[in-house]
């Protein structure tokens, strides 16, 4: 119990501190980093989102991009036709998702390994499809325009002028906190051990009392919650629609999430401003060398493929837990 | 009558060509226990060198050699660069678990593919070409009507049938094929029995690899080659090989023809707008009311 | 849609654009930085990513030519892999990084919509955008910096709709779309041009980028088995090959193929064929009698002196992987042509209020490449207004039906179609137009 509470006190600063250092950078990055870390912010509570289910519970997921565009549409929905405001639409969009993901984790449930993988594939084409199917209700291939608005007056005269990026990672930040919160408590608690038992020994935990099917999904289910939450961030950047969701999103994810680590918090972190920022390092790298159009088109997507092989070969803990070992080390 | 007749011709010669992407997956899963996502990724790679030597004026028939050799060495290297080191770190504690194990191997594949894809925006600044055929294609004629079934088609169906006859004969008839579904099913036991069980993987591999190419060479001259256009391909032939049963040869060439009938059907008297759910709904409702597929064995499936 | 174009901006309010003075960004004493967006790679690139190579062809010529008051034109270009995720970014990019003065030529509806307003509130100029959804320049008041560097798809298919009524009264017709919102606005011209289809029977759709996986045998039987004697297809290039082909194995011959200018590119056509095994002798073929429509010459037709100057700065000065002359490189051309005329006219104190008030007063007497008018005002941000109609000869040229070239003209509502007589400014000596 007292563990549980040090945990408890450890992680909100851990959060604190975590909210400090974005805010500090949200003053000092010029715009377009300001937009690309707010991006960064979004995927990462989607990579949380496979972190809890890949990383704690072991089941995969290639169709959290699906779940994310549930999120988006909910909220434009709900924000357009419902007139509601952004932050009531990103409520909604977050329980559309945890009931989405309901339906799923019920039918995920009884899956494993590539069963689940290739599923939640077909999840992630099947679903964005479903707006060009109902082009009346969702707007079809050209989406349904939703952003983040400007700034509240009482932040812009605390702060002076705040820039549409800036506003962009402010708004973003909280609900990063909170999914980073909820994540380690979560995580640190009875639930997560019973969710890692179950990814280790399916049949020592259900011999343990641990309910395997009902725990599944409610992972899923708390996952999906995750997934919505940054599919309704991202479409805020502007538009929610097929092409802002396509499946190369779910593997951007995964990829980001194996990368920094699927085991890690920190990993997600890590791993999210790695799949954002990668490209542009590389871009800035090959300027030098003036390649050709072609090398410079798919150079990027080449590189972060070969490092998700290079970690899931020779480093399968991901940068995270290189970290961890190299601390251990010292 | 006619359109229903089209529909079933044409479902028909689809589905040989979701048949031929379902039987290369399933092959990989019985020699070395993986679904292959990168599959129809090496099936466009080997293809575009195909159609790079075509475009150079050398024989349909050169090329197609070539591609298929060139796919063998793919999927052995595939195996050897990535899959075989994965297999020898299981005492890394983030493979202890079979959750994990099965997991890690598709996200391997996944990066696989993702080189191959860009690899070829690369080499061939992804443009999109169409790709020949051996044989006639034009559509045979059935009491006046002409139907969307073509010389092409039946050669596309024999091909598969005679890939069946033989892989099927491999595995059940020889020793090398049995030693490949020990190693794949009980690699334990089959190490016991002195069975070199990274050999007859790597075996496996390369077996899928010249199967995928081969149906990189089929499906092409239908749907036009670019670094993502099998990528549905993928998605029809996994369904397609899970509706049959992943572990069954002969249920994933049934699955392919279903899903093209199926397709078919769902394009002709729905809409082409509800194909994907279509399929969503029977991946969902064979894996909830009968996960071993039609002809999986129960046991075998590890699901 | 309207839902779409009438909420884009409402929370981002377009005020006044903001004040400029000669300071806007992306304009120095020596430079102009234009930037450009579309997919240079991935699914949706081929053809499209030559648009980009094109245009800093012609901007590289003028360049050459001393550039514009002094100052040289920059083109910044980021691949979106038609993904409107990554548009975002890159827009931001775009604007943040480089500092473009005006975004150029972007390429697609789906992406652009991702950025449309983000831009407008910045003020920045959204010149000619390669997009025919109607909704981005309808209505200036919503998006007051965008105007559109292609024809609607409505004013399109309203005009060839109608020439197939009158040529082919008792014809049956029957149209293969896609089903997005270039297939979906090409429907509803042909619609609102009297045309009537009966969905199933004689108009069929497929979900663009499954023409290959999947096919279109299906639809093209269902349009075989009810009669359906002239076909219009509103599809890419690569699906319009595709289904001729598969038409070509059903046996099925109508009287007409009608292709809207989208997928009507010979060189596509041919390319596909081509590593199929066909002849270019016998694609050409296949094209010929095809009827299309387009607002520009054909590019075959080297005795177009806009052509001809085009096509000789291509040979010059495109460094791109694929510089083979066709309507995507023409149309890169001309939009960096209209740009720089935009930007002479403006004058040598350029600013981003000066050009978008440039084009809103001087842009129906600006020269483009185009046959067609230019229908930029203060009410209207649409490009070319008039389309001719033509077939394919033999060789691969697009060709006036009866000989003589006829402009039609309409709106994107559900005005009436009219002869146009304009006739476009001759190509002025260096091929560099300097406004008026």
């Amino acid at each position: 119990m007292s563990r549980t509470r040090s945990y408890g006190r450890k992680n909100l600063i851990i959060s604190i501190l975590f909210a400090v250092l974005i805010f500090i950078l949200s003053i000092k990055l010029d715009p377009y980093n300001l937009g690309q870390l707010a991006v960064a912010l979004m995927l990462f509570i989607g990579v949380l989102s496979i972190v809890l289910l890949t990383g704690a519970s072991g089941q995969i997921s290639l169709g959290q991009g699906a779940l994310m565009a549930v999120g988006g549409f909910a909220a434009a929905l709900a924000i357009l036709n419902l007139g509601l405001s952004i932050w009531v639409a990103i409520i909604l969009a977050v329980i559309a998702a945890l009931l989405a993901g309901l339906l799923l984790g019920i039918a995920a449930a009884r899956l494993s390994g590539p069963y689940l993988a290739g599923t939640t594939l077909v999840i992630a084409l099947a679903i964005p499809s479903l707006a060009t199917r109902f082009e009346s209700v969702f707007g079809g291939d050209v989406g349904l325009n939703i952003n983040f608005g400007n700034p509240p007056a009482w932040l812009s005269s605390l702060m002076g002028s705040v820039g549409y990026e800036q506003w962009q990672l402010l708004a973003t930040l909280p609900f990063a906190v909170l999914a980073l919160l909820f994540t380690s408590n979560i995580l640190n608690s009875r639930t997560g051990r019973s969710w890692r038992a179950l990814r280790d020994n399916e049949i020592a935990s259900s011999l343990n009392g641990i309910d395997i099917s009902q725990t599944k999904i409610f992972v899923f289910v708390i996952s999906s919650g995750f997934a919505g939450l940054a599919g309704v961030l991202y479409g805020l950047r502007g538009i929610v629609g097929p092409s802002v969701y396509p499946i190369s999103l779910s593997l951007m994810l995964l990829t980001g999430a194996v990368l920094g680590g699927i085991r890690s918090i920190l990993g997600a972190l890590i791993g999210s401003i790695l799949v954002v920022f990668l490209p542009d390092v590389i871009d800035s790298i090959m300027k030098h060398f003036s390649p050709s159009e072609q090398v410079a088109n798919y150079l990027p997507a080449m590189i972060s493929s070969l490092l998700l092989i290079l970690t899931v070969v020779l480093n399968p803990g991901g940068i995270a837990h290189g970290l961890h070992r190299t601390r251990r080390h010292l | 009558m006619e359109i229903f007749l089209s529909a079933i011709f044409s479902g028909t010669s689809r589905g040989a060509i979701y048949a031929l992407a379902a039987l290369g997956l399933v092959l990989v899963w019985r020699g070395a226990g993986v679904v292959n996502f990168a599959q129809m990724g090496q099936a466009m790679f080997t293809t575009y060198i195909a159609s790079t030597l075509i475009g150079h004026h050398y024989s349909y028939w050169l090329a197609f050699i070539v591609a298929l050799i060139s796919g063998g060495i793919l999927g052995a290297f595939v195996d050897l660069s990535v899959m075989r080191p994965l297999s020898r770190k299981r005492s890394s504690n983030f493979l202890d678990s079979p959750a994990m194990r099965s997991t890690i191997p598709v996200i391997a594949s996944l990066g696989i593919l993702g080189i191959l894809q860009s690899g070829a925006g690369i080499f061939w600044a992804a443009e999109e070409r169409g790709f020949p055929t051996p044989v006639n294609s034009l559509g045979l004629v059935i009491g006046g009507k002409t139907m969307p079934f073509t010389a092409f088609d039946l050669f596309v169906i024999g091909t598969v049938f005679i890939t069946l006859v033989i892989t099927t004969y491999f595995f059940k008839g020889t020793g090398m094929g049995l030693a490949m579904r020990a190693s794949a099913l009980n690699p334990e036991v089959a190490r016991l029995s002195g069975i070199k069980i990274g050999s007859m993987r790597t075996l496996s591999w390369t077996i899928s690899g010249v199967a995928s190419s081969l149906a990189g060479l089929l499906v092409t001259p239908s749907a036009n080659l670019s670094p993502s256009t099998l990528d549905l391909i993928l998605i029809i032939g996994f369904t397609a090989a899970v509706v049959g049963g992943l572990d069954s040869l002969l249920g994933s060439v049934i699955g392919g023809f279903a899903l093209g009938l199926l397709i078919s059907f769902v394009n002709v008297y729905d809409t082409p707008e509800d194909i994907f759910l279509a399929i969503l709904v029977v991946l969902l409702a064979v894996l909830l009311i009968r996960p071993q597929g039609l002809l999986g064995s129960k046991e075998v499936r590890r699901v | 849609m309207a839902l779409v174009a009438g909420v884009a901006v409402s929370s981002l309010a377009v005020t006044a654009l903001p004040a400029t003075a000669a300071t806007d960004p992306g304009v120095t004493s020596s430079e102009i930085v234009l930037g450009m967006q579309l997919p240079q790679s991935g699914p949706a690139s081929p053809g499209y990513n030559k648009v980009d190579d094109a245009a800093r062809a012609y901007f590289d010529y003028v360049n050459s030519k001393g550039g514009i008051y002094g100052r040289k034109v920059r083109l910044e270009v980021r691949d979106d892999q038609y993904k409107a995720g990554l548009t975002v970014s890159s827009a931001s990019s775009l604007i943040n990084k480089d500092k473009v003065f005006a975004f150029i030529g972007s390429i697609g509806t789906q992406t652009h919509i991702s950025v449309i307003s983000d831009i407008n509130r910045r003020g920045i100029p959204d010149l000619f955008v390669n997009s025919g959804y109607s909704g981005f320049y309808t209505n200036p008041k919503t998006y007051p910096t965008t105007f559109a560097g292609l024809g609607t798809y409505v004013v399109e298919s309203k005009i060839v709709g109608k020439y197939i009524k009158d040529t082919y009264p008792t014809k049956k017709v029957g149209i293969l779309y896609q089903t997005d919102d270039f297939g979906r606005n090409a429907l509803q011209g042909f619609t609102t041009a009297g045309l009537s289809f009966e969905a199933k029977k004689t108009a069929v759709n497929f979900i663009a980028g499954t023409q290959g996986s999947i096919g279109l045998a299906s639809q093209l039987t269902a349009l075989k088995a009810n009669g359906v004697e002239i076909v219009i297809i509103a599809a890419v290039a690569s699906a319009t090959a595709i289904a001729v082909a598969t038409a070509a194995q059903l046996g099925y011959k109508p009287d007409k193929w009608v292709v809207t200018s989208v997928g009507a590119d010979a060189t596509t056509f041919q390319t596909i064929l081509g590593s199929k095994g066909v002849t270019p002798a016998v694609s050409a073929g296949m094209l010929a009698g095809i009827i299309s429509a387009s607002h520009a010459p054909s590019p075959g037709d080297t005795t177009d002196e806009y052509v001809a100057a085009f096509k000789k700065i291509n040979d010059d000065f495109n460094k791109g992987p694929d510089k083979r002359w066709d309507n995507n490189v023409l149309q890169g051309m001309n939009i960096a042509y209209m740009a720089t005329e935009a930007l002479f006219g403006t004058g040598s104190n350029l600013t981003r209020k000066g050009i978008i008030s440039y084009i809103e007063n001087n842009g129906s007497k600006m020269s483009s490449a185009a046959l067609s008018p230019l229908g930029y005002s203060r009410t209207s941000h649409e490009a070319f207004t008039a389309f001719w109609i033509g077939a394919y000869d033999g060789a691969t040229v697009l060709k006036p039906i009866t000989g003589t070239r006829v402009l039609y003209t309409t709106d994107s509502g559900t005005g009436p179609v009219t002869v146009s007589n304009y006739m476009r400014p001759a190509l002025p000596a260096d091929a560099i137009a300097k406004g008026a």
